[in-house]
This record gives C-alpha cells, structure tokens and sequence, in this order.
C-alpha cells in the first residue's frame, strides 16, 4: 500500500468517525453515555502519528469544540491537546495492538478529557462533578472504547494495525 | 504506524506551544472568546453543523411525531379559550388606557448537542440572526423556561441554560404575591435543582408551589414556568429565605426549543414614552 494511498485511507475513517459524530449522536438521546466520535477520531489519529501532530490535531479538535460549547473558552483545546500529545507518547510506550489495551487506551482518553475540561474549565462541582466523573465519564468512556474496538478491526488494514485476537 | 518511539525535541515544543495557546485563549476577554467561536462555527462547521441539524430534525420526526401531535392538539384546545381571553385583555387595558402589549414573537429551533462533560450549560440552536433571534431572547420548552440567547451568529445561535453559573432570572408564585431570584443549585448540569433566593422571611412559599418568571429585567416575559418549589433550603435569620426548586424544563430531554423574541424591551418602549435625552 503506497505512502499517499494509505494517508487518504486513514483520512477517511477520520472524516466517517467525525461525520458520525455530527450524524448518529443526535439519534443517540441525551447523548451523555454516547460515544464520542471526534475524541476517537483524534485517538485513532495519534495512533499513526507523532505526539506533536497528535498535540496539534487535538488543539484543532478542541477548538472545534469550543466553538461548540463555548463556556470555559480554551479549556476544550488544552485537555484535547494533552490527550492527543498523551495518545501518541503512550501508544509508542505501550500500544500493544493488544483488544484490551486499545480498549484501556481508549477509556482513557475520554477520563483524561473530561478530567481536564471540568477540573480546569469548571462547570460542574461537588454532586454534580461527582455524578459526571463516577457515571457519565465511565459510560461514555466504556462505548467510546466498544466503538473504537469495532472500528480498529472494521478499518484495521486501511489505518496499518495488526490487532491481536 | 510511526516508527519512532516516544516524543522529540520537536514534538515536545509543539506540545508547550499549543497548551500555551489554548491558556493564551482562555485568558482571552469573552469578546474576543466569542468573536473565535462565532468565525469556527461560521465557517469550518458549517458543513457539520448542518449534517447535525437535518439528523436532529429527522430523528425528532420519527421519535417524537405522536408527541408533538398530542402537543398540537392541546395547544388548539388552549387556543379556543386564549381567544376569548384575549380579547377582554384587550378590552381591559383599553379601558385603562394602555398601549396593546406586544407579544413576544415565538422562533422553533432544534437544538445540537456536544459531546464535551459541559454540554448541559450551553447550547447551539439552529436559528440565527437571519430567522430575526437576538441576544438575550429567552428560550422556552412546553414544560418550562430553559434559558437565554447569549450569542447570535447569522444561521446560529448560541444558549446559556439554566443550568449555567452565571444564569439569573426574576421570580413568582402563581399570585404574583411574592418574588425571588432563581439562579441554578450548583452542581453543574447533571442536577435539575435551582435556587430560589431572596424570598422575604415574612413570606412563606409551600412545597409544591409552582414558580414562574416575574418580568423584572425587561429579558423574561411575565409569566413562563420556571419550576415547582421542593422545599427551604436556608434562611438569613429575619431576613430572607431560600427554596429549592426542581426545574421544568431538563435540558438533557429537548430536542425543540422556541426563542422568544421580544421587540419591547423596557417598560418605556412598551408603554410608549421615548427615552429621556
């Protein structure tokens, strides 16, 4: 598979997981245990990529989602940027193309996201920061993981994985 | 996959520089914050924005069809009698010698969710600027008021919900016999308690009384169901009380929404006195 060939590949199960996102969460309710599609497309990103581009993707992401949800400015762009930066240190560290390890990997992410968003960008405290981070975090970091899994062994070839199982 | 192993030089310094833009921007005054966001959502969301728009309108459309025509039918039936009452309103206040009241024109919009742990304290609704939704126009559900416009780009808008920390409105029991100030209960968007202070100590609300918007600060219109009183939940001795108070309307539950637009905003305008030179 060409260099070129392979970088459209990958393109274009980042483009699926982002139009997903915008496409099938609606469709998903109150979308708070709903998997998040653009934080997964950001993981699978830094997979493939260097903790740099990782980092710059993510502030990209992040940006996005700022605009989005606009309270708290900037706090979105830091957290997806440290995951980003994070995800791509810790795949070469640790990525084992392992199912459970991907899966973990991706759990993560979304934890270290939404610890960062609402420890430095605030927006939620005592009960309520307990309820988010005790049951919102877990379920959306437990389908955010099941998804990722489905689409690592969907798009195995076209992103150069070799999945274990 | 990359074949190097852990991070660079390089990749270090790109890391600092982005985490030192993103402090950059969050220090940024809100102006300048909202002016970003507003020329992303302009512009690299657009296309995205409106995939979400069209999947929010079609799922509503097959989810929640017999609803809203259960909803419709009990609207029509209100009408008939909101008729009859209008028109001895009318007759009353021309009696009075006042001015007719103009209504607040109601604007539909869907609502498009993040994905973000904030998504329950703002909102993106799909009516902008061109569909004639201003800054500060209240955002109504069927069971209740939800928030307020803060932002408004040309197709978009942006909504702070109740549930936000800086969301304040003015107050009433159903006999306009006494007033508060509703803020939200803390806790972030996960709870649908707020806070109904400053309630004089003479003055004692019962659990189960319904609390709606008094019209104070010319941005809610009298009379929008807030939430049902559960309880004291602290008094200043002699002073005042506070209630707790469960909300009407959840914003985790809504797919619809009606901007309010209101082309009176003070009680000059609606009375018809010019302001002072």
């Amino acid at each position: 598979m060409s260099r070129r060939g392979a970088g459209v590949r990958r393109a274009g199960v980042l483009l699926l997981l982002a139009l997903l996102h915008f496409g099938l969460r609606p469709w998903l309710g109150d979308g708070r245990a709903a998997p998040d599609f653009l934080l997964l497309a950001l993981l699978v990103y830094a997979i493939g990529a260097r903790p740099g581009a990782a980092a710059i993707a993510g502030f990209l992401v992040g940006l996005l989602s700022d605009a989005l949800r606009p309270v708290a400015f900037g706090s979105a762009m830091l957290a997806y940027a440290v995951v980003g930066y994070l995800a791509a240190w810790g795949k070469a560290v640790f990525f084992a193309e392992n199912p459970v390890v991907a899966a973990a990997f991706f759990f993560a992410g979304v934890v270290v996201r939404d610890l960062l968003v609402l420890v430095w960008g605030g927006g939620a405290s005592g009960m309520g920061l307990l309820v988010q981070l005790g049951v919102w975090t877990p379920l959306q970091g437990l389908t955010t993981a099941i998804v990722g899994l489905a689409v690592l062994y969907v798009f195995q070839r076209w992103l150069q994985l070799r999945l274990a199982g | 996959m990359v074949s190097e192993r852990f991070a660079s030089r390089w990749d270090t310094l790109v890391f600092v520089t982005c985490v030192g833009l993103a402090l950059t921007v969050r220090a940024l005054p809100e102006n300048a914050q909202e002016a970003v966001a507003s020329a992303v959502r302009r512009t690299l969301l657009v296309p995205f924005l409106a995939v979400e728009q069209q999947t929010t309108r079609l799922r509503a459309a097959y989810a929640n069809a017999e609803r809203f025509l259960a909803e419709r039918d009990s609207a029509a039936l209100r009408a008939i009698g909101a008729e009859t009452l209008a028109e001895e309103n009318a007759r009353l206040r021309d009696l009075l010698d006042l001015r007719a009241e103009l209504p607040p024109e109601p604007i539909a919009a869907e609502v498009l969710r993040e994905a973000t742990p904030t998504r329950g304290l703002t909102v993106i609704l799909s009516k902008g600027a061109l569909a004639g939704v201003r800054p500060l126009s209240p955002i109504v559900t069927p069971s209740g008021l939800l928030g307020v416009v803060r932002s408004v780009d040309p197709g978009r808008s942006v909504g702070v919900l109740w549930t936000h920390p800086d969301f304040r409105v003015g107050a009433m029991t159903p006999d306009g016999a006494i007033f508060g100030l509703v803020r939200p209960g803390g806790g972030g968007p996960n709870t649908m308690a707020m806070l109904l202070t400053g309630v004089p100590y003479r003055d004692s609300i019962r659990t189960g009384t319904r609390v709606y918007t008094s019209g104070f600060g010319g941005v809610y219109p009298r009379g929008i169901l807030i939430g049902t009183v559960l309880g004291v939940v602290g008094e200043q001795e002699g002073v005042a009380r506070t209630y707790v108070v469960r909300a009407a309307a959840h914003p985790g539950s809504v797919s619809h929404v009606i901007i309010l637009v209101t082309r009176a905003r003070d009680v000059g305008t609606a009375y018809g006195l010019g302001h002072p030179e």
